[in-house]
């Protein structure tokens, strides 16, 4: 059974519609106990890192993932904002801690005349070699889709385990042990995102 | 790389689906007439992104009818959905996100209630922000911007409007030439070449396309990241599939995924 944690951030149904499509069990779930004894978690989000930051502290979910995945050793997703969240801390709105659990900072993209922002669309993610059974049964080079404006910068490069280009290398996925994070949408990018839930869902899920 | 965006737009009104030339709509079917008419798996899987709008001219238009049809489309579909038309409050905006949308199209509220989209932008972020801008050339050569449906003018010249929403905040910009819309005459490039040169944003060309060929010619100038068709007739059964694949032989950058 996989848990949707929903502190108020984001589009949880279409995470929700892309599980029933693979035929996983899930749970759209926003009680801190339920959380905190989840089997595997996706934490999902759309939206402002130091709001969702407050979001998770004040619900008491912040406690029941930290139990989770840093006690109990499940497995958790991260998508989008929600793969933000697992850095050190972001800078959205001003600085505001994040979960720790990977270290590094989430930053705004740089402003240039090359490229728009936000950086928006299907974009190739290479894989990485520890990328291994995140991208199980996708071609090397594969296109996901993103949106976002800030992006994850990762403080041990071993972390990363997928890499996409937009006017310079942008972190696309990491991964530290049983967490694991992606930049892009997998419920929003057709055949590919489907194939990457399948691997989180249906396999060890580490990395 | 980035790749170019093919995109679906979908034109509802009170439960129905519409073509539209120069904003003129015309009803076609309800959510089954389309699934029945058309492959509606195949449109799912050969388009970047779905955009739903609702497009009642109703004073008060119905959001939950949208969001309704929001959520049986992201059953089916796995790609970004934009939905808008008729969103006037925060609480709209909530139930279009909780529908499955992963963007809002905003169109009016920029020249009538700017603050309300300031907020938005405030709780959902920019990139969750699609600003619609419908302009028509007039004799004199400038291109005038018009809100409500193509009914109310704005005073405002496209380039205006264009630093207007970008000051208000948006993610991208989704430009239709009412001019050409529903024609099948192609894209007003100049204006979209124009237009691109303004925005620091992303922009989806809308209005005018009849064949692939327009979508090529479009993406080729680099005005556009995104090119957009709701004209139901031109893309008929296979023919959106086909336009991709048409795109593809061309040259044009778009993205391939597993089968499923």
């Amino acid at each position: 059974m996989v848990t949707i944690v929903n502190y108020g951030m984001g589009n949880l149904r279409s995470i929700e519609s892309a599980l029933h499509y693979l035929g996983v069990a899930c749970v759209i779930e926003n009680r801190p106990d339920r959380v905190a004894a989840s089997e595997k978690l996706i934490l999902p989000g759309v939206g402002s890192f130091s709001r969702a930051m407050a979001n998770l502290r004040s619900t008491g979910l912040q406690h029941a993932l930290e139990h989770a995945v840093r006690s109990r050793g499940v497995p958790v997703l991260g998508i989008c904002l929600g793969m933000q969240l697992l850095a050190t801390r972001g800078t959205e709105d001003g600085l505001t801690d994040g979960l720790g659990w990977i270290p590094g900072e989430v930053v705004r993209f740089t402003d240039r005349n090359d490229r728009k922002i936000p950086h928006i669309g299907f974009n190739t993610v290479a894989r990485k070699s520890q990328g291994g059974a995140m991208f199980s049964g996708l071609p090397h080079a594969a296109d996901f889709y993103f949106v976002h404006s800030y992006h994850f910068m990762p403080l041990a490069p071993d972390t990363v385990t997928g890499e996409c280009e937009y006017g310079e290398p942008v972190v696309a996925a990491i991964a530290n042990g049983n967490v694991w994070g992606v930049q892009f949408h997998p419920e929003k990018s057709q055949g590919n995102g489907l194939q990457l839930l399948r691997n989180y869902c249906g396999g060890t899920a580490r990395c | 790389m980035l790749k170019s965006r093919l995109i679906f737009t979908l034109l509802l009104d009170a439960g129905y689906y519409n073509l539209s030339r120069n904003f003129r709509l015309q009803r076609v079917g309800d959510l089954k007439w389309v699934q029945e008419n058309y492959d509606f798996d195949s449109i799912a899987r050969s388009i970047d992104e779905l955009v739903v709008l609702n497009v009642a001219k109703a004073a008060t238009s119905d959001i939950d009818a949208l969001a309704a049809q929001v959520r049986r489309l992201g059953e089916q579909c796995f790609m970004p959905i934009a939905a808008g038309g008729g969103i006037r409050s925060l609480a709209n905006a909530q139930t279009l996100f909780q529908a499955g949308a992963d963007k809002l199209v905003l169109n009016s509220p920029y020249f009538e209630d700017p603050e309300l989209v300031r907020e938005l932008v405030r709780t959902y972020g920019a990139q969750s922000i699609v600003a619609s801008l419908d302009f028509r050339l007039l004799e004199d050569g400038t291109r005038r911007v018009y809100c409500r449906g193509g009914t109310r003018d704005t005073g405002l010249k496209l380039e205006q409007a264009i630093k207007l929403v970008q000051e208000v905040g948006t993610g991208e910009l989704y430009l239709t030439s009412m001019d050409r819309d529903g024609t099948g005459d192609g894209y007003d490039l100049e204006s979209l070449s124009m237009a691109s040169q303004l925005a620091s944003v992303p922009v989806i060309a809308s209005g005018g396309a009849g064949n692939y060929a327009h979508f090529v010619e479009a993406l080729r100038s680099r005005a556009v990241n995104a090119v957009s068709t709701a004209n139901l007739f031109n893309f008929m059964g296979d023919g959106l599939r086909d336009a991709r694949n048409e795109m593809l032989q061309d040259g044009i950058s778009l993205t391939l995924w597993m089968p499923f």
